[in-house]
């Protein structure tokens, strides 16, 4: 546990760095991009606690993860465009016709 | 944690904080170039050669250049056209070509020292090679794979029909307009 615990801590820490981006952050692409580095930090930590159990479970699901952060970042991206051409701004306090 | 995985995750963690902190969203972009590249340092690291090529192949290669290009499309008008003067632009050069040659002795170091057998016994000994992860990922887990491509092509069609421009419900070519904004 000595060996990997190191990189736990920085993958909690890149996790804490991405939720204080997509709190603190009005730029939706910004807002993605911290979205992103939680995923990575969840990769981080499932391929450190691979080379701590032995077995490449951990690294397979960091395959799938990466998988769909890629299906998601197009969709996500395309999502970002098509409000920009209707509300042409990429804040996101522009779109909160939905808040009471 | 041995010492290049501790400079690596300053690394890491300096560029997150950096993708947070600027104001200029395509600072915050490269910043996180920087990230996705040293996490993928850090997946070699951690012995998962596999993941650390993929890493930088979609992440950093693919998905980071999405983002910038759609950053460079909606030309966010936040700080951007300012002028490079020369005095900084000699100035980050010799900084830049400092920071390679930190990088050289270490390398020239470890090729006198290591001979490519040596790599390649330590890359058949570590556990993440492709060949491991092909043998696990094609005969456990096929069926998760089969899905993984489904949902990607879901996501192709998804990003295509959400980007499209609208042409007031008229299906003909000739009412799509071409060029313009985006």
């Amino acid at each position: 546990m000595n060996q990997v615990v190191g990189y736990l801590g920085v993958a909690a820490l890149l996790f804490t760095i991405g939720v204080m981006g997509v709190a603190l952050r009005r730029n939706s692409i910004v807002v993605f991009m911290c979205i992103e580095m939680m995923l990575n930090s969840v990769n981080l930590t499932f391929v450190a606690l691979s080379k701590l159990v032995g077995n490449l479970d951990g690294q397979i699901a960091v395959f799938f993860v990466m998988v769909i952060a890629a299906a998601e970042s197009a969709i996500g991206l395309a999502i970002i465009l098509s409000v920009f051409r209707s509300v042409r701004s990429v804040e996101t306090t522009e779109v909160s016709q939905l808040k009471w | 944690m041995s010492l290049s995985g501790f400079l690596v995750s300053l690394f890491a963690v300096a560029a997150g904080v950096g993708v947070v902190a600027f104001r200029n969203p395509l600072y915050s972009a490269f910043s996180l170039v920087i990230n996705l590249l040293s996490v993928a340092a850090l997946y070699a690291i951690l012995d998962a050669h596999f993941l650390a090529a993929s890493q930088v192949v979609v992440y950093a290669g693919a998905i980071m250049v999405l983002v910038l290009f759609v950053l460079m499309l909606l030309n966010l008008k936040s700080e951007s056209g300012r002028r490079v003067s020369f005095g900084s632009a000699v100035f980050v050069t010799l900084a830049a070509l400092i920071l390679l040659g930190t990088a050289v002795p270490p390398i020239v170091a470890a090729f006198s020292t290591i001979s490519p057998g040596d790599l390649s016994d330590y890359a058949r000994r570590s556990n993440g090679t492709v060949y491991n992860i092909g043998r696990v990922l094609y005969t456990r887990y096929v069926v998760q794979f089969e899905l993984a491509s489904l949902v990607l092509l879901v996501g192709i069609v998804g990003a295509v029909m959400l980007a499209k421009r609208r042409s007031g419900g008229d299906m003909s070519p000739r009412s799509s307009s071409v060029g313009g904004e985006v």
